[in-house]
């Protein structure tokens, strides 16, 4: 049976984890419908992600990176048709297409952690809630009321990993778009995802700034922190272990 | 679980659905207020409308009927019926002191039997005070002060009578007097806060308000009684005059009675009404004879006695009657043995099915049944004003779906639920609905149980009086808050704010979240 609930501690071992691949796109096809026309983003993107791998999915701006991380992330779903070939995404084997919006709603919460560019975070709470309210999401009141310290101490400690143990009772407002960045990433890390998500995680910022934002990722990644990290920027690409290039809404090359 | 904490923080950062709120604490307030305001009305309306007349009424108007001391014998030995007392109800003029004559209902009544029926001891106004009103700061009330003067009179209107010395009588003796009700003579003074104090004065006819001269009327004031006695068969003799001492005056609460009822003495008015025990004569016999040359004083023939009468028996039940049904099923039982008693008189009294049985419901029908159907007027009029709470809930969450619409992608993105989005909005419904309830229950409470001081206050500042006695019966605003009516009005309140909330959280839950990620 497989299952998008609560996470096996060491998962055990699937065909997928066998070939190394957590994820796999398969032709993977988006158009939008702008009023009569119809606009192929996507157009048959082939890549798969591999356990601990770190892929960087590079192009140009509008070559439709942000569409595919969100269709990988499970907020979107990919084009359905009979008359093409078919088209899937695959986590763990299992059909993002296939399954119930419940199940869906379960893989974002426990198995893939999403940054963004423009960091996305709630302006009324504070940066610990920012970071807890993604916890709270996986979980029932009572969960959350039993748990509820440890879920805590571990945004503390997750806030201080990025740098921000002061600032655990300051708004978004208060600090700066790096240290914004940061708070979001602790947030994707909240519920220890299986793969995390990033769109364009230094768009938004300084050269230095975004140096150690990558710093970050690349610490991650030396613990074994499965992620895809789309950019069009060369540089963020070469820390990564494989670049994807997103050409004309196909994988090039 | 995050709905929560959102509709925690929602609350306490943003403006807008605070002014929600505050919509549907006016709602509630509002109809809170008007319930209990109305709700009071009836209790006071009923309460009074049996103040006076006890539980159940016989009557037979006008003529009146006799042996009705028969009658109340045959009531008081009934187990449910705690007491029952004559009384002659008819019109009448009333000649005050200052010259001026007004038209009065005239009650004669028996005044020990009467306080076992109603509450004529309690409504007396002329008594010994042990503390002052509480808004009189200046205890001006001259009850405060020479209490054995006041016990005296006290205790001369629960009988009907004045204590007078005289030379022939030094030690004094109790003359028939009148109890006429507050508002009557117009003499008395009252209180913006509605005592009066026992300062009064005589009008002038040129309306001049300076007091032209210090007249305590139950002290020493006389008023005349006009009354028209009619014969048995309902046909006016001619009207009768006659000056009684005033013994004390009563103060009901009901202004219509208050202004225009005087109680006297049962006997009194028998007497004055030709509704007394006498003898019948033959016709042609007595009076002023000739017998030769001289003229004679001549005795009537008697062929037979006329028994006193009266035109009402009131009773009162054991039981409380506040539900009219309770009156009802008295009333019931004062029909059975109304109808032994007219079977012992054979044609000297009305028969049973002549006869007027009307319980206290019966009697103030019409105004109960009119503040009745008033009230549920106007609440429905007032809740269906307060939907309009509903639809600005609703436009207020609509533009704060708007604003809030990243707020919602990101909270799809890191896994909440449709549905879990639709739970925030509608908790947040809630919780505007509560803070709102809460809000306006409590500045419903404190305008009704401020009622009277902001109607006052209105009426001195603004000259906005809205609450006329004339009009409503009662001198002051009454008010009857009920928890069980608060408890639906505040659930009310927040059902309406859900309502409100349902729609824009069914946008919320079907916003497509790349789309909302995206929304700039
Ligand atoms: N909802 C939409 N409707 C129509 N076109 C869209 C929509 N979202 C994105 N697009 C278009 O799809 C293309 C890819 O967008 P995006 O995935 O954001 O590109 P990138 O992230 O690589 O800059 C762009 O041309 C954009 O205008
Ligand atoms: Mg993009």
């Amino acid at each position: 049976m497989t299952t998008l609930a609560p996470k096996p501690a060491p998962s055990p071992t699937t065909s997928a984890q066998k070939a190394g691949a957590v994820l796999r796109a398969v032709n993977v096809r988006k158009t939008y419908q702008l009023g009569r026309t119809s606009v192929p983003v996507l157009r048959g993107v082939d890549f798969q992600v591999r356990h601990g791998e770190f892929v960087a999915i590079l192009g140009a701006s509008g070559s439709g990176k942000s569409t595919l991380l969100h269709l990988l992330g499970g907020l979107d779903s990919v084009d359905r048709s009979d008359d093409q070939p078919p088209t899937s995404i695959l986590f763990e084997d299992i059909d993002l297409a296939r399954i119930s919006a419940g199940r869906l709603d379960n893989y974002r919460r426990r198995r893939v952690g999403f940054v963004f560019q423009f960091y996305h975070l709630l302006p009324e709470l504070n940066i610990l809630q920012n970071v807890v309210i993604a916890a709270m999401t996986a979980m029932g009141s009572f969960e959350y009321w039993r748990t509820k310290s440890a879920i805590r101490d571990r945004a503390a400690e997750l806030l201080e990993r990025v740098g921000l143990k002061e600032r655990l009772s300051h708004k978004p407002a208060e600090l700066s778009g790096g240290e914004r960045q940061r708070v979001a990433i602790a947030r994707a890390l909240i519920n220890q995802p299986d793969l995390l998500l990033a769109d364009e995680p230094t768009g938004n910022l300084d050269r230095a700034t975004g140096g150690s934002i990558l710093d970050l990722f690349s610490d991650l990644h030396r613990r074994g922190q499965t992620m895809v990290v789309v950019t069009h920027d060369e540089h963020t690409a070469a820390r990564a272990d494989r670049v994807v290039r997103l050409v004309d809404g196909k994988v090039q090359g | 679980m995050y709905q929560l904490l959102l509709t925690k923080r929602y609350l306490s950062s943003k403006i807008m659905p605070l002014l929600a709120a505050l919509a549907v604490a006016l709602c509630t307030a509002m109809v809170i207020i008007v319930w209990s305001v109305m709700g009071g009305f009836l209790v006071m309306l009923i309460n009074s409308g049996r103040t006076l007349v006890g539980d159940v009424s016989i009557s037979w108007p006008v003529t009146g009927f006799a042996h009705y001391e028969d009658l109340i014998k045959r009531l008081e030995a009934d187990p449910e019926i705690a007491g029952a007392t004559p009384m002659i109800e008819t019109y009448g003029l009333i000649g005050l002191p200052d010259g001026r004559t007004e038209t009065v209902q005239v009650r004669g009544i028996d005044g020990p039997s009467f306080a076992k029926v109603t509450e004529w001891n309690d409504i007396l106004y002329w008594r010994p005070k042990d503390a002052p009103d509480p808004k009189d700061t200046g205890s001006s009330d001259m009850r405060l002060r020479r209490k054995e003067v006041w016990q005296q009179i006290y205790e001369g209107g629960k009988k009907l009578t004045r204590l007078e010395r005289s030379k022939a009588h030094p030690e004094g003796i109790d003359r028939p007097g009148v109890v006429p009700g507050i508002s009557v003579s117009g003499f008395n003074f009252r209180e913006k806060w509605g005592f009066f104090p026992g300062t009064p004065y005589i009008r002038t006819r040129e309306g001049d308000k300076t007091p032209a001269e210090m007249l305590m009327l139950p002290v020493d004031g006389y008023v005349t009684l006009n009354v028209l006695p009619m014969d048995s068969k309902g046909r006016a003799i001619e009207m009768v005059a006659r000056k009684f001492p005033v013994a004390n005056e009563f103060h009901s609460g009901l202004y219509e009675i208050d202004h225009r009822t005087v109680f006297v003495q049962l006997g009194a008015l028998q007497d004055m009404l030709k509704m007394n025990r006498a003898q019948r004569v033959k016709e042609g016999t007595g009076g002023v004879v000739r017998k030769g040359d001289r003229e004679e004083f001549a005795a009537p023939v008697v062929i037979g006695e006329e028994p006193a009468r009266v035109t009402n028996i009131l009773v009162r039940g054991k039981r409380d009657t506040f539900d009219p049904k309770d009156a009802d099923k008295l009333a019931e039982r004062c029909r059975q043995i109304y109808g032994a008693f007219a079977e012992a008189h054979p044609n000297e009294v009305p028969d049973l099915l002549s006869i007027r049985i009307q319980t206290w419901a019966d009697l103030n029908q019409t105004m109960i049944s009119a503040v009745k159907k008033e009230t549920a007027l106007v609440l429905f009029i007032f809740s269906f004003v307060s939907l309009t709470a509903v639809f600005l809930v609703l436009a207020i969450f609509w533009a704060m779906v708007s604003e809030k619409t990243r707020d919602i992608g990101i909270l799809r993105a890191v896994g909440a639920s449709r549905s879990g989005v639709a739970g925030l909005w509608l908790l947040y419904g809630a919780a505007i609905g509560i803070t709102g309830s809460a809000l306006g229950f409590a500045l419903a409470y404190l305008i009704v149980s401020n009622i009277n001081g902001i109607h006052e206050w209105l009426g001195e500042r603004l000259g906005l009086y809205i609450w006329d006695p004339r009009i409503y019966y009662f001198s002051r605003i009454p008010s009857d808050l009920q928890a069980s009516n608060v408890a639906i009005v505040l659930a009310g309140g927040v059902v309406a704010s859900c309502l409100g909330a349902l729609i824009p959280a069914a946008r919320a839950a079907r916003m497509h979240p790349v789309r909302a990620l995206r929304f700039e």
